[in-house]
């Protein structure tokens, strides 16, 4: 399990919560992003509270502060920036203070500020806030320094006698009209434990030489416990208002440090204006032209401010959780997403709330090519998954079901391998995989039949299954086993150069048996003569958009050699967004679909309508998943090699998992009889039951995971005991087995033809017959 | 789960014994954890009904608890 270094580096890597570019390069952080959504939808006290959050004095700097966030704002990319100083004067011209913070509790420590112009106010505001002893001492008659010479329209006077009171509230002592000669103020250094002088008022000429510059970070002076800033930029002599509160929150932030004792350096990056990492994509939005209040001088009307606000465009990153449904679904995004994984796995005792969500990410890696620092969450939700079967906390009902029936596809009743037909070696052996052989048993007949012909020295054949289910299970000793078998058979066979039909063995291989020689079905087939023929008969004709497999996202080589093809066949093909490497899963990687089955569904609806087109993919489970959601959808091969008594490629049916299942069984005894001569052994006693069932029955059972040989397992169970209910009204029956750990339940009619299936269900809870 | 009961009037007889099926308190077990509930046996055999909308609902759901556990 990772710890907490390596946590927070990973974390560190999603974006998502940086600053947005205003808030970053707003020296004192307003929240602008909230400020305008409360705006936007006429909220103007919720915009009010959050300038009451972090502006000292908002009817002051509400109104004039000179926003240099404006020219940080994302929308400029795309056009005019928000008016955010505008926006903020209209939103305190109209409100009310919101939200008063607390004073805190008195604490040590007399602090004076020399100078009444806004920095002095703030540092004055700030360290009476956090409960220091504070004096504020001005020449002039009334707080404000340069302010007071601000024309009243802007900003009335009364604004700034409204301050005094604030001030005089927390309790700030205000000595107005006070001489401040610089002997006065050096003996004040004796008197306080800390002074701050600002320097809007008192010019930096009037401190004593000894004094020197104030430190940009901390502005201490020479002197120990004396503090300077405000006023005007010493080389532009520009006069800033909300530098002037950036001054003086950080002079208070450093006295308070000093008061404390502790560094006046250690990490104050965050303080001031920053640097954002936040990653927002502006291409796609449309530019909307700044509202300019009809009445400059009055600001902004309620609907202009609204419409202003309604500009932002609420900068975030979320570029991956845009494009996944897996993310969407549970409402995270990675950092999030990490938190609660890194959580689960700390818990001991209680419940593993975030299981369902580990096991349901597609591992399709696609959120890491999106994302701007590669954030790896398949990677953290595989390991996650191998900890929880390390750890025996793996739900048993999570991968189960796929994984017996990977099991069933490396026994004997699936598995086949063998020399090409008449030659004892092979420099070739196609290996179609176990979901072409479960969809589209015909198609590997042909495909095989016509590599045969095609390719010289012999081409070997291997049914089996490369265990990526065991691997996206994180069951490692499973997958190991499987792999260690693979390479067993491939080195009795010769170390033939494997020709994979789909794009998941390859992958596999290529990680994981890299001594092995693989190549694509694609690319062999883009280097062969294509029988052209065949497929213009069956030709469709509209356009097609081309699905690329998830774990095609790797493997350029493959993709080109599959485009080739298709032109070679003539067909028309249109491409879409998120193909390539950016491919969406259909459902099936990870087995997403098998873990939380209404969301593979989704997955599959989500890749099949990225495009308006009908769909050409080129990996079985691909095609059959986009088929379910009820697209339109061909397999690549359907037009190299169209059976005999197919139909249109685009209509195939998707079997279900209970039709791949007899497919792949019912392939290898047809090829090894039809090619080899050879019968395969005797099936099991049960096979033997003859079942009836209705479409919308097959649609139950499939989407229930319970497999048309569970249901005769049940039903030879039941003839071979005489176990079972009976309902005398209908003469249905309902009988109950638990081949391995799942017992199924199983409602049926025995008639002439077979048994007529009425209903199945499942449970995984223990009956008292079963217990012993 | 414990304690409870899925007591209810049902069509299915023992097959076996042309027996109605009659309420019975019986254990059922996942992972660790055993339960004593009430469902339809055969009084004779001891056949248990589990039906569809117990196996789907009720247990389904106690499973999944005891899984995340
Ligand atoms: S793409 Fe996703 S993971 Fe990457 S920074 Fe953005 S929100 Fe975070
Ligand atoms: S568009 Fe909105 S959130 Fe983005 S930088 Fe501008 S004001 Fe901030
Ligand atoms: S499903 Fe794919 S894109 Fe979504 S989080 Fe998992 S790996 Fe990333
Ligand atoms: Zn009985």
């Amino acid at each position: 399990m990772m710890d907490q270094s390596q946590l927070k580096e990973i974390e560190a890597r999603c974006i998502q919560e940086e600053q947005p570019f205003c808030t970053a390069a707003c020296p004192i952080h307003v929240d602008v992003r909230a400020f305008m959504a409360a705006l936007a939808k006429g909220d103007i006290r919720g915009a009010r509270r959050l300038l009451d959050r972090a502006m000292p004095f908002p009817d002051i700097v509400g109104r004039v502060c000179d926003q240099p966030c404006y020219s940080f704002c994302k929308r400029g990319e795309i056009g005019d920036p928000l008016s955010t100083g505008r926006l903020e004067r209209y939103c305190v011209v109209n409100s009310q203070t919101v939200l008063k913070l607390p004073r805190f509790p008195a604490k040590k420590g007399r602090v004076v500020i020399v100078g009444g112009g806004l920095s002095g106010m703030t540092a004055a505001l700030d360290l009476a806030r956090k409960g220091r002893n504070t004096t504020l001492m001005t020449g002039k008659a009334c707080i404000g320094g340069t302010l007071l010479d601000f024309d009243e329209k802007l900003l009335p006077k009364k604004a700034l006698l409204q301050a005094e009171t604030i001030l005089a509230d927390y309790g700030v002592i205000l000595q107005t009209a006070t001489a401040l000669p610089t002997q006065f103020i050096v003996s004040l250094a004796s008197d306080y434990d800390a002074v701050y002088v600002d320097l809007d008022e008192i010019e930096p000429g009037r401190l004593p030489t000894a004094a020197g510059r104030p430190d940009p970070h901390t502005l201490a002076l020479g002197p120990e416990g004396c503090f300077a800033g405000g006023g005007a930029f010493p080389d532009t002599a520009a006069f800033s208002v909300i530098k002037q509160v950036e001054d003086g929150r950080r002079a208070a932030l450093s006295i308070e440090r000093y008061l404390d004792k502790v560094s006046l350096t250690a990490q104050r990056e965050m303080e001031g204006v920053r640097t954002t990492r936040m990653h927002t994509v502006t291409s796609g939005i449309a530019p909307v032209a700044e509202i300019v209040p009809a009445d400059p001088d009055a600001g902004y009307s309620d609907d202009e401010a609204r419409r202003e606000a309604g500009r932002c465009i609420h900068c975030e990153c979320l570029e991956c959780v845009k494009q996944c449904v897996y993310l969407r679904e549970f409402k995270e995004y990675p950092k999030t997403l990490l938190r609660k994984i890194y959580n689960n796995q700390a818990i001991v005792q209680g419940t593993r709330s975030a299981n369902k969500m580990i096991n349901s990410c597609s591992l399709c890696t696609q959120c890491t090519m999106i994302c701007p620092h590669d954030f790896p969450v398949a990677d953290i939700c595989r390991t996650s998954r191998q900890e929880m079967v390390r750890d025996k906390h793996m739900p048993p009902s999570a991968h189960e079901f796929a994984l017996e029936d990977m099991q069933f596809s490396l026994s004997d009743f699936c598995t086949l391998s063998r020399h090409q037909p008449g030659s004892s070696t092979s420099r070739y052996l196609f290996y179609p995989g176990c979901q072409l052989a479960g969809s589209a048993p015909e198609t590997v007949k042909n495909t095989y039949a016509f590599l045969r012909q095609q390719l010289p020295d012999g081409v070997g054949l291997l049914l089996s299954c490369c265990g990526i289910p065991a691997h996206w299970a994180g069951q490692d000793g499973l997958f190991a086993k499987t792999m260690a078998n693979f390479k067993i058979e491939h080195e009795k066979l010769g170390k033939p150069t494997v020709i994979t039909a789909c794009s998941s063995c390859l992958a596999l291989f290529k990680e994981f048996a890299g001594e092995i020689e693989t190549i694509s079905l694609w690319e062999v087939l883009d280097g062969l003569q294509l029988p052209t023929d065949r497929a213009a008969a069956r030709k469709p004709e509209q356009p097609l958009t081309i699905h690329d497999p998830c774990t095609a996202r790797h493997q350029q080589v493959m993709r080109s050699c599959v485009r080739n093809i298709c032109t070679r066949l003539g067909l028309d093909i249109v491409e879409h967004d998120y193909n390539g490497e950016l491919t969406d899963c259909c459902g099936y990687g990870g087995l997403m679909q098998v873990a939380n089955p209404p969301l593979g569904k989704k997955a599959a609806r989500v890749k099949a309508e990225r495009s308006e087109h009908a769909g050409l993919a080129y990996c079985a489970m691909c095609r059959d998943n986009l088929a379910a959601s009820g697209s339109p959808v061909a397999h690549l091969l359907d037009y190299i090699f169209p059976g005999q008594k197919d139909g249109d490629p685009l209509l195939r049916n998707n079997p279900g998992f209970s039709g791949r299942h007899e497919n792949r069984a019912r392939l290898k005894e047809e090829m090894l009889a039809e090619l080899w001569g050879e019968a395969a052994g005797p099936g099991p006693d049960h096979a033997r039951i003859q079942l009836i069932i209705s479409r919308e029955v097959a649609e139950l059972l499939d989407s229930r995971h319970i497999l048309d040989d569970d249901i005769r397992k049940v039903i030879f169970h039941a003839k071979q005991t005489g176990k079972h209910l009976i309902n005398p009204h209908n003469n249905h029956h309902l009988a109950s087995y638990k081949p391995v750990r799942v017992t199924y339940w199983v409602e049926y009619e025995p008639a002439a033809q077979g048994n007529v299936i009425h209903n199945a269900y499942s449970h995984r809870m223990q009956l008292p017959e079963e217990l012993s | 789960m414990s304690n409870f009961s899925f007591i209810e009037d049902t069509s299915w007889q023992c097959a076996g014994c042309r027996q109605p099926l009659q309420p019975t308190k019986v254990n059922v077990s996942y992972l660790n954890s055993v339960f004593n509930v009430e469902l339809m046996t055969c009084p004779q055999c001891g056949m248990v009904l589990v039906p569809e909308t117990l196996a789907m609902g009720k247990m389904l759901e106690v499973e999944q608890l005891l899984e995340d556990k």
